[in-house]
């Protein structure tokens, strides 16, 4: 119980502090590991493992529209409430968590151990600015990127692979798609991604700077902490901010009183 | 009565630790172990007294000093030391130039002029040592690549901690020549020379 008050205590004081030095970015050796953690998460993830993601969100698309012997309306909302409001975030944050939460989590945890924390200090150079926020920031934005390509391929993926599904032409859902959709499901979705993206980069440097203890044994440790808190994050935020948004629950399964 | 640039002293059950060295001056300190070593160091580096400890930087105590002046005095004390190893993600030249480049001074063009100067009195290859991260480098140019890191930073108190530990007879020729270095740009600084040699 302890150790959990105060890994929230620590989240809580990692939040604020990133949110308090981000004009320090400008730094050159910061804005340089920032733009390392933008190349490394938003830029090498889109080769191999975006298409996968995408590729699983068509599957998901085809076996539900086949299942529930869908027509145009239901097509769109499939591809609206689900791949794209849902679908899209998670496998962003999916992705994420097992790339960059990984690194960054055993990237930290190995300076811990190694005493390169430590030499930053002596050397004046403060912790948060150098290894926590552009880490953070970097992620943030990078998840955001990794949503918008999962959203883009996922929807023109199931547009395309639709209609060889239903009895419906591509225009007739593009048309149908683009009458249904609101300003607010990109907000949403955009939100929900850069609050992954920090969810995720935090709770995997919290737990990089604080190994449970000083030896290479603790770094796996780190690493499965680290990703499993990280997954638990972002199943809770995206069950909150569904809640809060939409009040719907589960993909609509429970609703709010409100 | 001569200045000190540092006062140091640690009592336990075992032994007890005195060091005092003068401002300007060339110090050896022989401690009786490496725990002695570590702790004498680290108290250096952090301007912070454990139980047991006193200590006295450039005349001020450091138990009593404010987080500010603390800060101060950190920045007028610098070591090569395992304690304060390279960044593994970084290459050479990034080490060296971290710390300028955090804190926004000397200019970058500066630092790298200064490097290239000292890395080729000391006779390695600039071009050659920059482009290397700290696994691909011998630990002599591990130490070159901190000294220089440290010589930017133009601290006022140099130590030197186990300098030639695991060094052969040439190499441990090649890093004597740090102290000229320092010298040559610090001419009143303090140096302290640290190992666990018993003293003969």
């Amino acid at each position: 119980m302890l150790q959990a008050l105060r890994e929230i205590e620590g989240g809580i004081q990692l939040s604020l502090n990133v949110a308090a030095r981000l004009p320090r970015l400008r730094r050159a050796p910061i804005l340089d590991q920032f733009l390392r953690q933008i190349y490394f998460t938003g830029v090498t993830a889109a080769g191999g493992v975006i298409p996968r993601a995408c590729g699983l969100g068509v599957i998901i698309i085809a076996v539900m529209m086949d299942m529930l012997d869908a027509d145009v309306d239901l097509a769109v909302k499939i591809l609206l409430l689900m791949v794209f409001r849902e679908i899209g975030p998670l496998a962003a944050a999916l992705v994420v968590i097992l790339r960059t939460g990984t690194a960054v989590s055993a990237e930290v945890a190995m300076m811990r151990v190694t005493g390169q924390t430590r030499a930053l200090r002596y050397l004046g150079i403060d912790l948060y600015d150098y290894i926590v926020l552009p880490r953070v920031v970097g992620c943030m934005l990078a998840t955001l990127a990794l949503t918008f390509y999962v959203q883009f391929i996922a929807v023109a993926g199931g547009l395309i692979l639709s209609p060889y599904i239903i009895e419906a032409s591509f225009w007739e859902l593009t048309n149908r798609l683009f009458d249904l959709f609101r300003p607010v499901d990109f907000f949403y979705s955009t939100i929900k991604a850069l609050l992954f993206g920090f969810a995720i980069a935090a709770c995997c440097c919290w737990h990089g700077l604080n190994p449970p203890d000083l030896t290479n044994n603790a770094v796996p440790k780190v690493v499965t902490k680290a990703v499993t808190q990280s997954m638990m994050l972002v199943l809770l935020i995206n069950a909150v901010f569904a809640y809060l948004v939409f009040g719907v629950l589960f993909f609509g399964l429970v609703k709010a009183n409100v | 009565m001569t200045e000190l640039a540092v006062r140091y002293r640690r009592k336990t059950a075992r032994h007890e630790v005195q060091v005092s060295a003068p401002k300007g001056a060339v110090t050896h300190v022989h401690l009786p172990d490496d725990d002695a070593k570590a702790h004498f160091v680290t108290a250096l580096l952090k301007v912070h007294c454990e139980p047991g400890e006193e200590l006295e930087l450039f005349g001020e105590p450091a138990v009593s000093a404010a987080p500010k002046k603390r800060e101060k005095l950190r920045h007028r004390v610098g070591a090569v030391s395992p304690i304060v190893g390279l960044m593994s993600n970084l290459n050479a030249w990034e080490n060296i130039s971290l710390p300028a480049a955090y804190h926004g001074t000397p200019p970058l063009p500066e630092v790298a002029q200064m490097a290239s100067d000292v890395l080729t009195s000391l006779g390695a290859e600039p071009k050659y040592f920059f482009a290397r991260l700290p696994d691909e480098l011998g630990l002599l140019d591990r130490k070159m690549a901190a000294f220089v890191r440290l010589l930017v930073a133009a601290p006022e108190l140099l130590v030197f901690d186990a300098l030639e530990d695991g060094l052969s007879f040439g190499e441990c020729r090649q890093v004597a020549r740090f102290e000229a270095e320092y010298r040559t740009r610090q001419p009143s600084g303090t140096v302290v020379y640290v190992d666990t040699k018993e003293e003969s």
